[in-house]
């Protein structure tokens, strides 16, 4: 019987090495894992294509009420804006699978993109989850952030009060804010991980 | 579980008109859709200079979940603020010990269908006489494939006397207890780094086996939730590989609820133990 149990454990060990690739993440300090997306208007979107920028990217479920407090009291578009403007590229993500909550086409994205007044660079359809996956998107939101060099040098929530009350935007410290003005500034991030909080990411099962 | 919905008109009439006459329960501020949320005591009095011993009541609908003091993945922690009379205090909440919820990649830790979180408040000596009223706001989240925000504003009054007896709600209070991680004697924890992983090593009390066991670990950014934790057994030892959460915190030591299978049921046991510089030698016993 102990044998027994060791062989599985065994077994189990294995297939969690084989498979380790698909369940990978990203790691802060590490190269950003590269991807391709296509786009809410059907273009084709690389990391690669930004090399030389730093690039934030913000995991995405409109029907999430996390999403709903940064949204509804206008704190992610004021980001999407402010940083955009100085040189940011922002990628928003959507991985959620096709009958899962949040899930957008391109058309559906626009349209709520343009609603809420956001101006991230692209929305970026990851309908598969793969690039979730890659990056251990957690929740909705989940920010990274990419230095010019193709460095992840962020990874975690967009602000260090987890609720879902929009009050608590304003009193907030901003980890994304913060980590872009010290990557725009040359300097190390002060606070390179944080945990990130939301509503789990809707992955295809 | 009764959905809401489902109720009648008159039973609910007659709830509503009970919670009036027993003064047990203010309208909740914004009504959850799918948890239903209470105060409720153990015993019937608040005994002078005594412990009262008060717990938060959720219950949720079938597929539903609320979130334990670490959410895991995703979620968040029911949080409770309490209002007390000049005197009173109340200390942490307890953590039943929890489930786990895997949604694709994602695991998140939690209660479902129905969970007493107790609460100990301290008594002052002399109290005000008469009545007493414990008031709590409550904020959780609940889950099934979307989530909600909840929130409700709890209070009860009670009685202030020199002796109490067990309340209504007192079999809520010894099953919840049966859910309480306990520091059990015997059993000993070392906690050593491996590559990508902590290494925890648990001798039991007379060498019990564990036919199944999980770590639940008090704080997020420490382990990866979504990846399973082998279990492997070396005579008196057993072994539990805990993948680390990679872009997580630096941590000294190791806190949470082991959660395993005996063959004589469920143990849910406290560990709280340094992780030591090197591979482990020896054994950490308890406090």
């Amino acid at each position: 019987m102990k044998r027994t149990a060791y062989v599985s454990a065994l077994t189990l060990a294995t297939l969690v090495a084989v498979t380790a690739p698909a369940t990978a993440q990203a790691v802060v300090g590490q190269p950003a894992p590269p991807f391709s997306l296509v786009d809410s208007n059907g273009q084709t979107r690389s990391l690669a294509d930004y090399a030389g920028k730093v690039v934030v990217l913000e995991w995405w479920n409109y029907e999430c009420p996390f999403v709903g407090k940064h949204y509804g009291s206008g704190n992610m578009q004021k980001l999407q804006k402010e940083w955009t403007s100085k040189g940011v590229v922002w990628l928003t993500v959507s991985s959620s699978a096709a009958g899962k909550q949040g899930h957008v086409d391109g058309a559906k994205a626009n349209t709520l993109m343009s609603e809420r007044a956001g101006s991230p660079t692209a929305v970026l359809l990851d309908h598969d989850g793969k690039v979730g996956r890659a990056y251990g998107a957690k929740t909705t939101p989940h920010m990274f952030v990419i230095d010019p060099k193709g460095k992840l040098v962020y990874a975690g929530g967009i602000d260090d009060k987890p609720s879902t009350d929009r009050a608590d935007v304003a009193a907030a410290k901003n980890y994304v804010a913060a980590a872009l003005g010290e990557v725009l500034a040359g300097r190390p991030v002060t606070t390179p991980a944080s945990q990130p909080y939301g509503c789990g990411v809707k992955y295809a099962d | 579980m009764i959905p809401t919905r489902g109720r009648g008109l008159v039973s609910s009439l007659l709830a509503l008109a009970l919670c009036l006459a027993a003064t047990a329960a203010m309208p909740q501020a914004r009504p959850a859709r799918h948890t239903k949320a209470s105060l409720v005591s153990e015993t019937d009095a608040i005994q002078p200079g005594r412990t009262l011993r008060v717990g938060i009541r959720l219950e949720m609908e079938e597929g539903w979940h609320t979130y334990w003091r670490n959410p895991g993945d995703s979620g968040l922690p029911t949080r409770a603020r309490w209002e007390l009379p000049a005197g009173f205090a109340a200390g942490e909440m307890r953590w039943p010990y929890p489930t786990r919820f895997r949604t694709g990649p994602l695991v998140s830790y939690g209660y479902e269908r129905d969970v007493l979180l107790p609460v100990e408040i301290r008594v002052p000596p002399a109290p005000s006489a008469g009545e007493a009223r414990i008031a709590v706001r409550v904020d959780w989240l609940e889950c099934q494939d979307a989530c909600l925000p909840g929130r409700a504003d709890l209070s009860l009054d009670l009685p202030v006397r020199p002796a109490s007896a067990p309340g209504p709600q007192a079999g809520l209070f010894t099953e919840a207890r049966r859910r309480l991680p306990t520091r059990e004697p015997g059993w000993t924890f070392a906690v050593a780094p491996a590559p990508s992983a902590l290494r925890l090593l648990v001798r039991t009390p007379r060498g019990t086996a564990l036919q199944e066991a999980y770590f639940y670990p008090s704080t997020p950014r420490l382990l990866d939730h979504g990846k399973p934790q082998p279990l492997t057994r070396e005579g008196a030892t057993h072994r539990l590989e805990l993948p680390r959460d990679p872009n997580g915190a630096p941590a000294e030591r190791l806190a949470g609820v082991l959660v395993a299978e005996t063959g004589r049921g469920t143990v849910a046991v406290e560990v709280d133990a340094p992780i030591a510089a090197g591979p482990a030698r020896t054994s950490q016993t308890q406090e």
